[in-house]
Parts: C-alpha cells; sequence; structure tokens
C-alpha cells in the first residue's frame, strides 16, 4: 500500500492538484490537463495500437477470403487466422494493452480526487500527509469541487453518463471491422454496446471528476484515431457485407 | 473465440471496480471530537455515533443519547443507516449540553432528561433540536466547534453559513451570507472580540460579522492562501494557520498581515490546530511535527520542539505546564516559565498508546483525552502517569 502510494498515488495527486493552481484554481480544468499528460506518456503505445488496428482494417480482406474458405472448419479458421496476423506482425489483442495500462492511472485518478477535494475532515487532514512541500501544491488547497456545474467529488450526473458511453462507442465503433460470420457479428455488436453501456453506468456511480477524465480520454481517442488511421474508420460502416475502405 | 472475448471483457471492466475496492481511497467520516468535564462527569461524543456522559471517578455511564444518520445507498444499494459522526466538542451550558453533528444537527441534551432515557426532545427539560437547512449547498455538516456567547449559540456549517441560535429554544436568530463561495464549506469556528464575530474561510478570507445581526462588516482581510485552523483572537490580532504553511497574524482593522511565520520559508507542513497566545507568546502546533513558541508582537520564532509526529490538536495551558498531545499518542509537557534555548525540553513525556486527533480537556492537573481507538485516557500531568483509560463502547439507537 505505502509502495503503491509512493510510486503512483502520491505523483497523481500532486501533480494534478499542481495543474489546478495553474489553472486557475480549477480541479476540472486539471483533470482534463492530466489526461492530455497521460495520453502524451502513452502516446507510443497508443501509437502502436493503432496502427495494429490500422493493419487489422486492411487484412479484412483476407481476412474474409479466409473466413469464405474455412467458414465450417472453426479449428482450421483460427489456425490460418493466427498465421496470417504473425506474418502481418499483427498482435489481435495487442489493443488492451493500453486499456489495460491506464488500470492504475484509473485507480490512482479515483483516489487521487477524493484525497485532493477532502469530502470528510478525516481526508483533509490525510492529504497534508501525501503533500509534496512545493509552494504550487500547498497554495492550492483547499480545492473546489465544482466545474460546469458538476461536481467533481459526488456521482456524475445522466449527461455525462451519456457523453462518457457515447464517446466510448463512437471510440470502438471507428476500429470495429463488420464481422462477416454472423456469429461473430453478434458477438462484435454486444462487445461495442456493452463497454460504453458499462463506462456509462461507472460514470453514474463513480466521482463525476473520474467521468470527466473518461470523456475527454475518449474524445482524445477519437481524434488521434482520426489522423493516424485516416478517416472515421468503421464508423461509417453499416452493413457488415460492405466494409469501409481504408483511406 | 466467443467465451474468451466475453470473459476477458468483463474482467477487463470490473478489474477497475475489484482494485478500487480493494485499495480503497480514505476515511469515512467517523468524528474526532473532544471531551469536556464539567462536575466530575465526562461528557464526550463517540465514534458509536452519540453523546455519552460518564462519572470520572468509576467510569459509570451515565446515559448515552446515540444518533444514526440514514443515506442513500449507490445505484446497486439500499439506504444505509451509519453512527452519526460528531467533530465538534460538546459544550455543558446551564444543565444543558450543545452538540453539533455531521448530519447537521444542534442538539441541545438535559443530562436529567437523558438520565432518565426519555425520548428526544423533552421541550420541559429544556431540550430543542435544530436542523441547518442545506440552503443549496450539497452539506450542512456542521464539523466546527459551537461557540456559546451569552444568550447565543453560533454555527459554523458546510454549507459556508454561519448561523446564531438562542440557547434556550433553539430559534434562529440570524444567518450569514455565504462566506465561501468557491468551496462552500466552513469547517473553523467563529472567535468573538467585542460585539464582532470573526471567521476565517478556506478561500483565505477573515471576516468579521455583525454580534447583533450577522452582517458583514467593512474590514475584511485576504490572505495568500486558505486558512486551515480556526482564528484566535488576542488583544486586537488575530492568528490563524493557513494550508501555505504559515501562521499568519493579523491587526483587526488592516489589510496587510502583521507577520507570518516561519520568517525565511514554509513550515513543513500546515498549522491545522489553533495557536494558543499567552503572555505575549503563541504556542501553535504544526502538522509537521513540531511545537513553535513565538513572540506574538513580532513573530520571532523564541523556541521549538519536535515531536516528530503530527500534532494535530491545540496546545493547553494550565498555570506554567503547557501540554500537547502529537497523533502517534504522545503527551508533553513543557514548563513555560523555564529558560529554553532554540529547543524546549518537555518536562514529561506520557504515550497513551493511541492516536490523537481530538482537542482534550485540561482540568485539575488531568489531561482528558480521547484516543482514536475510542478510548477516554486520563493523564496527571503533574506525575507523567496515565491515570486511568478505558474504551467507550456504545450503541447507537435509532
Amino acid at each position: 500500500m505505502e509502495a503503491w502510494n509512493l510510486i503512483i498515488g502520491n505523483p497523481v495527486l500532486n501533480v494534478l492538484i499542481a495543474l489546478s493552481h495553474i489553472f486557475g484554481g480549477s480541479f476540472g480544468l486539471a483533470i482534463i490537463g492530466l489526461t492530455i499528460i497521460i495520453r502524451l506518456i502513452s502516446w507510443p503505445l497508443t501509437k502502436r495500437q493503432l496502427n495494429s488496428t490500422k493493419a487489422l482494417q486492411e487484412m479484412q480482406p483476407k481476412i474474409q477470403e479466409l473466413q469464405k474458405k474455412y467458414g465450417k472448419n472453426q479449428q482450421k479458421l483460427q489456425q490460418e487466422m493466427m498465421k496470417l496476423y504473425k506474418e502481418a506482425g499483427v498482435n489481435p489483442l495487442g489493443c488492451l494493452w493500453p486499456m489495460l495500462i491506464q488500470f492504475p492511472i484509473w485507480i490512482a485518478l479515483y483516489q487521487a480526487i477524493m484525497r485532493a477535494l477532502a469530502t470528510t475532515p478525516e481526508n483533509l487532514l490525510d492529504l497534508a500527509q501525501r503533500l509534496y512541500s512545493w509552494d504550487i501544491v500547498n497554495q492550492a488547497i483547499p480545492l473546489s469541487s465544482q466545474f460546469l456545474g458538476l461536481d467533481l467529488a459526488g456521482q456524475g450526473n445522466i449527461i455525462l453518463a451519456i457523453i462518457v458511453g457515447g464517446t466510448m462507442w463512437v471510440q470502438q465503433k471507428m476500429t470495429q471491422a463488420p464481422a462477416v460470420d454472423p456469429r461473430q457479428g453478434s458477438t462484435s455488436r454486444m462487445m461495442l454496446l456493452l463497454m460504453p453501456l458499462m463506462f456509462g453506468f461507472l460514470s453514474l456511480s463513480f466521482p463525476a471528476g473520474l467521468g470527466l477524465y473518461w470523456a475527454v480520454s475518449n474524445i482524445i481517442g477519437i481524434i488521434t484515431q482520426y489522423f493516424v488511421t485516416g478517416g472515421w474508420g468503421y464508423l461509417r460502416s453499416r452493413s457488415p457485407s460492405q466494409p469501409t475502405p481504408v483511406k | 473465440m466467443k467465451r474468451p472475448k466475453v470473459l476477458l471483457l468483463t474482467v477487463t471492466a470490473f478489474l477497475p471496480l475489484v482494485l478500487v475496492s480493494c485499495i480503497g481511497v480514505g476515511q469515512a467520516a467517523s468524528g474526532w471530537s473532544g471531551p469536556t468535564v464539567q462536575d466530575g462527569i465526562i461528557y464526550v461524543a463517540s465514534r458509536d455515533g452519540g453523546v455519552a456522559a460518564v462519572n470520572s471517578s468509576n467510569q459509570d455511564v451515565l446515559w448515552f443519547y446515540g444518533m444514526v444518520t440514514t443515506s442513500a445507498g449507490g445505484l446497486a444499494c439500499g439506504p444505509t443507516s451509519t453512527p452519526t459522526a460528531i467533530y465538534a466538542t460538546p459544550i455543558v451550558d446551564g444543565g444543558l449540553v450543545y452538540v453539533g453533528t455531521y448530519g447537521g444537527q444542534v442538539l441541545a441534551l438535559s443530562a436529567l432528561a437523558r438520565s432518565q432515557n426519555l425520548t428526544f426532545p423533552q421541550q420541559r427539560y429544556g431540550e430543542w433540536e435544530w436542523d441547518c437547512p442545506l440552503n443549496g449547498a450539497k452539506s450542512n455538516a456542521i464539523v466546527a466547534g459551537l461557540l456559546v456567547h451569552e444568550d447565543a449559540i453560533y454555527v459554523s456549517s458546510s454549507n459556508g453559513r454561519v448561523y446564531s441560535l438562542d440557547k434556550e429554544f433553539g430559534d434562529l436568530n440570524w444567518e450569514s451570507k455565504v462566506l465561501d463561495e468557491t468551496h462552500k464549506k466552513l469547517w473553523t469556528s467563529p472567535v468573538i472580540q467585542g460585539n464582532t464575530l470573526y471567521v476565517n474561510t478556506y478561500d483565505g478570507h477573515v471576516y468579521a460579522l455583525s454580534l447583533e445581526t450577522g452582517e458583514l462588516l467593512a474590514w475584511s482581510f485576504r490572505a495568500e492562501a486558505g486558512f486551515a485552523s480556526s482564528p484566535v483572537v488576542y488583544e486586537d490580532h488575530i492568528y490563524g494557520g493557513s494550508f501555505d504553511r504559515y501562521l499568519y497574524a493579523i491587526e483587526i482593522g488592516s489589510n496587510v498581515w502583521m507577520w507570518k511565520f516561519p520568517q525565511e520559508k514554509p513550515a513543513g507542513n500546515w498549522f491545522w490546530a489553533s495557536p494558543i497566545v499567552n503572555e505575549g507568546i503563541v504556542y501553535a502546533g504544526c502538522l509537521d511535527g513540531k511545537l513553535y513558541a513565538i513572540e506574538a508582537e513580532t513573530g520571532e520564532e523564541l523556541w521549538e520542539f519536535d515531536a516528530a509526529s503530527p500534532i494535530v490538536t491545540s496546545p493547553v495551558l494550565m498555570d506554567n505546564l503547557l501540554t500537547i498531545a502529537d497523533e502517534s499518542g504522545t503527551v508533553y509537557v513543557f514548563d513555560v516559565s523555564a529558560e529554553f534555548g532554540d529547543e524546549a525540553v518537555p518536562l514529561r513525556a506520557i504515550s497513551i498508546g493511541a492516536s490523537v486527533r481530538s482537542p482534550f480537556c485540561a482540568q485539575n492537573g488531568l489531561i482528558y483525552i480521547r484516543g482514536e481507538d475510542n478510548s477516554i485516557y486520563v493523564v496527571d500531568i503533574e506525575r507523567g502517569q496515565i491515570v486511568e483509560g478505558w474504551p467507550l463502547s456504545l450503541t447507537a439507537e435509532e
């Protein structure tokens, strides 16, 4: 626990408070600033993920051919697809790494929001022991939890939940190639809906500050994806049999 | 392929939730009210969510009034009842015990009615209850200590306002405007000098309010950072600790601070506890673990003592004996009439073995402390030993 606070928890907390001071005491802008910093730090991973996505999109015609050829033999189909991925140097699960790496950041951010905004007197007193001796940090305390009508320490509202879910859906839809196999298609559709719904629900249960982080992170993700993969990807695609060609 | 994908997805979504619940995010409000002693009876708010009257000679609980706070659960949970947290130390005045709660209530409890376990409030015994309005704020919790002065009680609320209540009936005399628009909470107690009430805020202001009407008076002061401790008034000067790790001395009526301490660079942490001032010397405990003695007029340091553990509570002075308790549970006693160099040497150091965050009470050479283990400790500071220590284990009633 102490190691966690030393390595991740306290640095995130102090950077967040310092950013808040830089942004004139706005904790909401500090969260947005931190989100941008995190996205910049994780850019090499994100770029790798986007390149994988792009490569997967480009491989779609070959995958469809394989599906037609080995549609009745799932085992053979999997073998051939793995062979194809290997030849192209693509890891189909590689896109999960940036998300997994973000877990500790989400947790640290959740803790930092609750600690920095000191919802209870105990939390405020506890905060004193976690702050660095930087003037910029100490001058920012205590922080205001209000941002654009949101109480960042309180549970998120329905508008924030819709923004989080909606932006996540757009981001996923941009990268998810329509499946030819109806069974795979239903799985893909379920996954496309499940994650945004899940995060929308979490935005209602967790502090609004975390919801703000997810929303901003998704928007940055959409923008970078647009420019790296060169367009809206599969967002405009309607029919599973007519995937949008990659530009 | 379908099953592993769904499994992976589920794990991906729920892993943060599981980790968050394992790691935790801090402490719930449980209160750090201190004890008050009058006529051999200790009045103390327990962590069980209520106020107890305990016979100091035999530790018998004479009465206990418990409270619970019902709050809405999360999306998947129903309402939950938890013991009401109490931060304000009970005040005993005219047979009534006044208590402010984190649930936003001020109660006047009659010792007579409570000892008979009658339903609350018994108006014929002078009991009353006042619910602090939310007034558009997200909380009406009372964290700061109550202030009883003449016929009124003054209450700082987490909705950002100060209230004056009639001491006898609990009627509202006046309410101030919101004093801290940024944070909307007042967790520091007001102080009175003459006909003026002084309040400091988390946005770094000291405000002067009319004691009669609650209206803001012309003078106010703006510090460079928010105030962490309640103000102390001594000879037309206000002393208060700030979140920028300085202790400020402000001359009432002036717009610039008289001095701030330390003069060179900030202290190691916040001056969280209110300082005390006696015979021209300010004694201030700091969360950096040090006790400082400072010349009240000039802000010059006279001496310091390093307790090595944060000092959360204000010092107490009895005759020449100054007592502090650090968070690790060590009580230090100093003879302030002694000649110290730069560093003071305590007369005694007594460990009670429990963390201390609550204000403590001094009477007849004894110090009464409520430890964070929800026990009461009585320390004889002259003999330098714990006289008694016993747990407060009581049950709250709906």
